[in-house]
């Protein structure tokens, strides 16, 4: 009840990503008991791509290697040739052990197998472009904190961690919220509640 | 126990399985469980989980239906009609829509096969070309090619090569073709293909021709079909009437099922036109010859010899005056005869007495190049390709897109005769079992994987040329070829000038289509633009093609029909090997959602089955679920027997297409065929198996077993919606279809 009247007062774009969290954890754990038992844990990746560097040091918009985000239901991993698009021409790091490694897969034309962190079961369809669209384009919030939402602080990680737990009574618990329609309009409106929006 | 999980204490609890219940409703995957991967280089178009729609044909059936295959993630996942298509016109069936389980069948042969001592052994293609071309250095006519129906440019290249090999033997066969209705129509209409305009019609009399389920161009026919039935604009409803031995789909939909005798349609045609011609303007229709023909198809007579009474005679006959223009068609039941095609005359004539032609039975275009000119097939092929083995004097022969030692008649005795030939090349997607009895079995593109061009046999707008063009990378890319890429080889080793400067099948037809792009409508000038309009668009519409013309002579027709048959006392039942259209002739009874698809009338799914009239069942003793052996003089089979009222209860039927001995795991064992146990008998003018002419005796064995089906599941009671009056259903005999009357 606390997180609802702190939502609702606030909405969505008022919150870091932190408190967020923190505010939807309890609950979330309450909702789906056991179900957190993974989040947060660290999964050995082929290679441990530092987004700490990436989206943190360097401040590289989640979208510019996650560039399916906007367009598509997936974000999708971004291909090995954007990858090798920077890193061909970063020299001062070509000789470190992750890289070598990605050059290795590159000349292999061998995609990186990734661990799935983030897995929904095959009976949601969860739409990456709706909530980038809304929350991005229309609301204008910071694009790190729009996808920190569901992913938490990933400019703070190395390899991705799972840290919501994505559970249906998690995501209906912001769906139930009212959020602005767009940066400007005092208006708000709540996310979807139909069951087949997410179940096709 | 700091080392035990939570799931493995429950697990030793006991309580695993409801603990796995409880965590699995509504949590998500575990993190770290699977894997994702991304494209090394991703392709034009490509944004992960968004669509792409590429055009191209249907091959299914010879209707030809223009498709748009939507491609996610550089996988085909649903195929839908193309909208530019004349003859889908943005539809699509179920047997097209199930086009993807050919493609990411199990069973698909994944590599070239020899056989070594008897058993078939993978081999390299380079050998297995080779060793092609060793065998037909010298063949000359000891070669043939057997081939299903084919158009377009794959049929230019097969015809090509049989020439170049010095052969004449390209034999084109086809179970279910429909050549007496050809020969007939050119008869008649002096066309052998005409159109039928089902939505201008304002009745429908149909002689067994199933156009909403398996006739010539059913995707086209069904949106045809509703246009008819709508009122609107001044147009009332149209009644569909349906006179054959055994109910069809098309039937089922009619406003008028008729049981006719089998064989007996032609009479029951000539009856109406004996009494049409007493009215003077249709008399004024035919030469008076016509009439002095059919003067002896009086209403006795065809009471008589059709089964169908005089009352309801009357009414068909009122209806046919009472409603122009109308439309008579001639379908298999009325053909598969000795006098098939002149059971198919006498019902076209029909059309001609009651002013029809040129309203609702039109003429097509010619299709300007014969080279590529669809090759219907026929049953006759199969038998000289037959008779050629037997006699020995095929020593090399290749198979394609036909599977007759399943298909052929167990009386042609096909397998045994296969083995007089020393070399048998089987290019197929499955072992079926032709390819089971071939010395090399070399597996082939999927229809989504490959190349082509086709022409539908039935154009209902103009001529369109129809592109195929693959929809996804291939899935064994060592192992499948193209068909056209295999015989471009083989043509480059005889005539390395002429085929040399195509690197492969996409070039050929590339160069083809640009080659003679003046020929169709809106071709870009830059020949690069033009390819590409024609790929996007996944047809070709022919500019200005001829016109074809109509030209009757009804006084020429032999109107004179065969008394009866005697009825035969050992084996007083006639089988109609129905057709089914998820399998057609069997090809596609590998593939599980047809399978499990309940046949449209029984609601029956999966194996074979026997239908028979209650009231036969009585006589015979035989109840529903019984194993019943089907005997006719060429052979026994055994089928459960369904008792099923839409049959003239002389008539038994079962489908056609499973009783697979091979093929895959979905087909292998599933059912019986029917085909095996057909009697010897031949259309006379066409000398076409007559499909529908063999008799049968039945016997009852101990044997019961529950049919698996859709409806009603208490024995005994017809019983439908499993008791619950779902929809609320009234008898038919409780419905006034003719108010009228």
């Amino acid at each position: 009840m606390l997180r609802f009247a702190l939502r609702g007062r606030k909405g969505l774009g008022a919150h870091k990503s932190r408190p967020l969290l923190g505010g939807l954890m309890l609950p979330a754990i309450l909702a789906a008991g056991i179900s957190l038992a993974a989040a947060g844990s660290k999964i050995e990746q082929p290679i441990e791509f530092p987004h700490d560097v990436h989206a943190g040091k360097m401040g590289i918009n989640c979208m510019y290697c996650h560039t399916y985000a906007r367009r598509s239901a997936v974000s999708g991993l971004p291909p090995l040739q954007k990858c090798i698009g920077c890193h061909e021409h970063i020299d001062s790091v070509k000789d470190k052990p992750r890289i070598k490694k990605l050059f290795e897969y590159w000349e292999a034309k061998r995609p990186i197998p990734w661990k799935k962190i983030h897995s929904l079961p095959d009976f949601v369809r969860f739409d990456h472009e709706r909530h980038i669209q809304r929350f991005y384009f229309q609301q204008g919030q910071p694009v790190q904190e729009v996808c920190a939402h569901c992913h938490g602080d990933v400019k703070t990680m190395t390899v991705a961690e799972k840290v919501t737990p994505l559970t249906m009574g998690w995501c209906v618990s912001c769906h139930e919220q009212d959020h602005p329609e767009n940066a400007v309009s005092a208006k708000t409106a709540n996310g979807p509640n139909d069951c087949s929006y997410c179940h096709k | 126990m700091n080392d035990i999980d939570r799931r493995k204490l429950l697990k030793l609890l006991g309580w695993s399985s409801a603990s796995l219940a409880v965590a699995g409703c509504g949590n998500p995957p575990e993190s770290g469980t699977g894997t994702a991967e991304a494209y090394s280089e991703p392709g034009d178009f490509n944004v992960p989980g968004v669509g792409v729609y590429y055009a191209s044909t249907c091959t299914l059936c010879e209707a030809g239906c223009g498709i748009k295959g939507r491609v996610r993630e550089g996988r085909i996942l649903k195929l839908e009609g193309s909208p530019e298509c004349a003859i889908s016109k943005g539809r699509l069936c179920g047997l097209g829509q199930a086009s993807v389980q050919h493609h990411y069948n199990p069973d698909r042969l994944k590599e070239p096969l020899l056989r070594v001592n008897g058993n078939l052994q993978p081999v390299t293609w380079d050998k297995a070309l080779s060793l092609i071309a060793e065998k037909t250095k010298d063949a000359g006519d000891k070669f043939a090619f057997l081939t299903g129906p084919l158009s377009g440019h794959l049929k230019v290249l097969v015809q090509n090569y049989v020439e170049v090999l010095g052969s004449k033997n390209h034999f084109v066969y086809d179970l279910l073709a429909n050549k007496a209705n050809q020969l007939a129509a050119e008869k008649v209409y002096g066309i052998s293909n005409p159109q039928v305009q089902i939505a201008k019609a304002k009745l429908i009399l149909s002689f067994g021709a199933d156009f909403l389920n398996c006739w010539e161009s059913p995707v086209h026919f069904s949106a045809e079909y509703a246009q008819f039935r709508k009122a609107n604009e001044g147009k009332a409803r149209g009644v569909l009437i349906q006179a054959e031995p055994k109910m069809t789909l098309t039937g089922a939909n009619a406003d008028r099922w008729i049981a006719i005798k089998a064989g007996s349609e032609g009479v029951f045609a000539l009856g109406l036109v004996n009494a049409l011609l007493e009215d003077a303007h249709h008399a004024k229709n035919v030469p008076a010859s016509v009439a002095e023909a059919v003067r002896k198809y009086d209403k006795a007579r065809v009471d008589r010899e059709t089964g169908v009474s005089e009352e309801v005679f009357g009414r068909v006959l009122a209806q046919l005056r009472e409603r122009s223009p109308s439309l008579v068609l001639s379908g298999p039941s009325a053909e598969g005869h000795i006098h098939g095609a002149q059971n198919a005359a006498a019902i076209m004539l029909l059309n001609v007495v009651l002013g029809n032609v040129g309203k609702t039975i039109t003429a097509p275009a010619k299709i300007p190049f014969p080279q590529m000119a669809p090759a219907a097939g026929d049953t006759s092929a199969l038998i000289a390709f037959n008779q050629a083995l037997s006699q020995g004097r095929l020593q090399t022969v290749f198979f394609h897109g036909a599977n007759p030692v399943f298909t052929a008649p167990g009386f042609m005795k096909v397998r045994e005769n296969l083995k007089k030939a020393a070399f048998k090349v089987a290019f197929a997607h499955y072992r079926d079992e032709t390819a089971e009895e071939a010395d090399l079995v070399l597996p082939l593109d999927s229809a989504l994987e490959d190349w082509g061009t086709h022409v539908a046999a039935y154009q209902p707008d103009g001529v369109q040329i129809h592109m195929q063009q693959p929809l996804m990378e291939r899935l064994y890319p060592q192992g499948t070829r193209s068909l056209g890429d295999v015989l471009l080889t083989l043509l480059k080793q005889r005539r390395p000038d002429e085929y040399n400067p195509f690197p492969d099948y996409y070039a050929y037809l590339k160069s083809a289509a640009i080659k003679n792009k003046a020929a169709f409508k809106d071709a870009a000038a830059d020949d690069e633009e033009f390819w590409y309009q024609t790929l996007s668009h996944g047809v070709l519409n022919v500019a200005k093609p001829e016109p074809q013309r109509i030209a009757l002579n009804p006084g020429a027709l032999d109107l004179d029909l065969p008394k009866p048959a005697e009825e035969d006392l050992h084996y007083p039942l006639r089988l109609v090997p129905s057709v089914r259209a998820n399998f057609r002739d069997g090809r596609h009874a590998n593939l599980p959602w047809l399978q499990e698809t309940p046949d449209p009338l029984t609601t029956i799914v999966w194996g074979s089955w026997l239908e028979i009239h209650p009231k036969t069942a009585g006589r015979w003793g035989i109840a529903e679920g019984d194993i019943v052996e089907v005997i006719s003089k060429s052979g026994t089979i055994k089928a459960q027997a369904y008792l099923f009222p839409g049959l003239e209860p002389n008539t038994v039927a079962i489908p056609i297409g499973n009783g697979h001995e091979a093929m895959g795991r979905y087909a292998k064992d599933v059912g019986v065929n029917p085909l095996k146990i057909l009697d010897p008998v031949f259309e006379k003018s066409t000398g076409e198996l007559a499909l529908h002419a063999t008799r049968v005796k039945l016997r009852r064995t101990e044997d019961n077993r529950t049919v698996v089906k859709d409806e009603g599941w208490r024995p005994g009671v017809v019983n439908t919606q499993m008791n619950r009056k779902i929809v609320a259903t009234l008898a038919a005999d409780k419905i006034k279809l003719f108010p009228e009357e």
